[in-house]
């Protein structure tokens, strides 16, 4: 991850709240603690580091440029009766990986015609169970209409909503390090990743190797897409540039061959 | 409802294959493409990424050989790379530079060699590194090149580095290559503009700038 001089406060913000929680008094006892990972130290911090604000049909160009050509690319290769797999990496506390089913469901007309495998993934542990908890605040709601909110939605009150235990239940969640070398490679293929707004905390070297990393995870004539600031074409030159009415889209070409 | 989940049989993940430096040489591109990957995380097989880096003819292997060399930054990976920007084939010498780019630090004890190299092509690459260095650092290298070279296309390249990163100390320099090159309006062009930039103000530096 890299961090420039403008998000100096937000990195000295993050922490101070893990020096007060761990009870250092000195930022070197802290880093002491830090270098000897006592008591998970690292991951706390990588927790507390990790930008994971986002909300529901964020960038809804992208979906809707899933459901009017992306989807229908993959049908064209995909062998009959094949899954559709879709990926949320990172996927934060779930509003991604959530959105992307309800947005199927609401928006494409076959969408009982095809088994559909939607995974979300995140390095963040604490976030992903709030994502299996499936509870969400009004600003992750904000670009919901009343009626999507009621029909997915139990509300909780106290302006909190958890979201149906049919949705809940179909969406895996799993940790993995986009940027770990030869990784990550546990999930097998997908048709659509959704990778959106964390290449641009990487560094150079660590965005080549999250680049290929989604390559690889990538079936052939598969999808990434990436955040509306992001470009893959000045990290990777693995990829196809697809252009569509909605969005641009990066493409694993047909011709490399699938594992 | 169409959505399904399938989670994994067992209590932990399947762990990722590993590879050895063996595979780099199958006859699969799908093998050699893995363990170039894999061969990442050990630094002891730089010797044998190279190796395959010389043989490759597969652009996307190709591609993670250097990436995996660029990851393990160690100076004999540094190394290994740096004779690929001189390659006649250039997608060979874009994958090189565009894997040094990632790592400028791990480059930086090599550049000052690198800028001295006989072969301007080889200059014009490298100012492509420096300037990825810190800025004081990269208005440092740049400006000792352009006090000595004598090629227009390599200063051009080290002026327009020299425009992103670079600072005020560069003014001095600026305004002598600007005159050493009276001849070249692309040039005092290219100088005048950098100028603007790096002092943050509308004057232009050099006799001939425009």
């Amino acid at each position: 991850m890299i961090f420039t001089e403008t998000k100096r406060y937000y990195v000295e913000r993050r922490m101070f709240e893990r020096m007060e929680a761990t009870g250092a008094g000195t930022f070197a006892s802290y880093f002491a603690r830090l270098r000897s990972d006592a008591n998970a130290e690292i991951e706390q911090f990588i927790n507390a580091l990790t930008v994971n604000e986002t909300y529901f049909y964020r960038e809804d160009h992208q979906l809707r440029c899933l459901t009017s050509d992306l989807l229908k690319e993959r049908l064209k290769t995909n062998a009959q009766g094949q899954s559709i797999r879709i990926w949320s990496v990172p996927c934060s506390t779930g509003e991604e990986p959530y959105s992307i089913a309800i947005w199927l469901l609401e928006n494409w007309p076959e969408v009982d015609n095809h088994d559909i495998e939607i995974i979300g993934s995140d390095i963040d542990t604490r976030v992903m169970e709030a994502a299996r908890a499936g509870i969400f605040g009004k600003r992750a709601l904000m670009r919901l209409s009343p009626e999507l909110i009621a029909k997915y939605f139990t509300d909780l009150g106290d302006d909190r909503w958890r979201i149906l235990d049919d949705l809940r239940g179909s969406v895996r969640f799993s940790q993995v390090n986009l940027i770990e070398p030869g990784g990550p490679g546990l999930h097998g293929k997908f048709d659509v990743i959704f990778c959106r707004n964390v290449l641009i905390y990487f560094d150079d070297a660590s965005r080549r190797m999250a680049a290929e990393n989604l390559f690889e995870n990538l079936a052939p004539g598969g999808f990434l897409c990436l955040g509306h600031s992001e470009s893959m074409s000045r990290i990777s030159p693995l990829f196809d540039v697809c252009r569509y009415n909605d969005a641009i889209i990066y493409r694993r070409p047909l011709d490399t061959r699938n594992a | 409802m169409p959505l399904i989940r399938k989670d994994p049989v067992g209590a932990s993940p399947p762990s990722t294959p590993s590879s050895s430096a063996g595979d780099l040489q199958a006859s699969s591109a799908e093998t050699r493409w893995n363990a170039a990957r894999r061969l990442a995380k050990d630094p002891e097989s730089v010797a044998a990424l190279g190796r395959a880096l010389g043989q490759e003819d597969d652009p996307r292997v190709r591609e993670a050989l250097f990436t995996s060399l660029a990851y393990i930054q160690s100076p004999q990976a540094i190394a290994t790379i740096l004779p690929h920007i001189r390659s006649d084939d250039a997608s060979i010498r874009a994958g090189a530079l565009d894997a040094l780019a990632t790592v400028p630090d791990a480059v930086e004890k090599s550049v000052p060699t690198l800028l001295s190299d006989p072969d301007p092509d080889v200059r014009i690459l490298i100012c492509d590194v420096v300037r990825r260095l810190p800025g004081p650092l990269a208005t440092q290298y740049l400006c000792d090149l352009l006090t000595v070279e004598t090629h227009p296309n390599v200063c051009g390249a080290a002026v327009e580095a020299l425009s992103e990163v670079g600072n005020e100390t560069a003014l001095p320099v600026l305004a002598q290559c600007a005159d050493r090159f009276a001849s070249e309006p692309f040039l005092v062009f290219s100088i005048s503009m950098a100028s603007k930039r790096v002092a943050g103000n509308g004057r232009p530096v050099g006799s001939q700038a425009v």
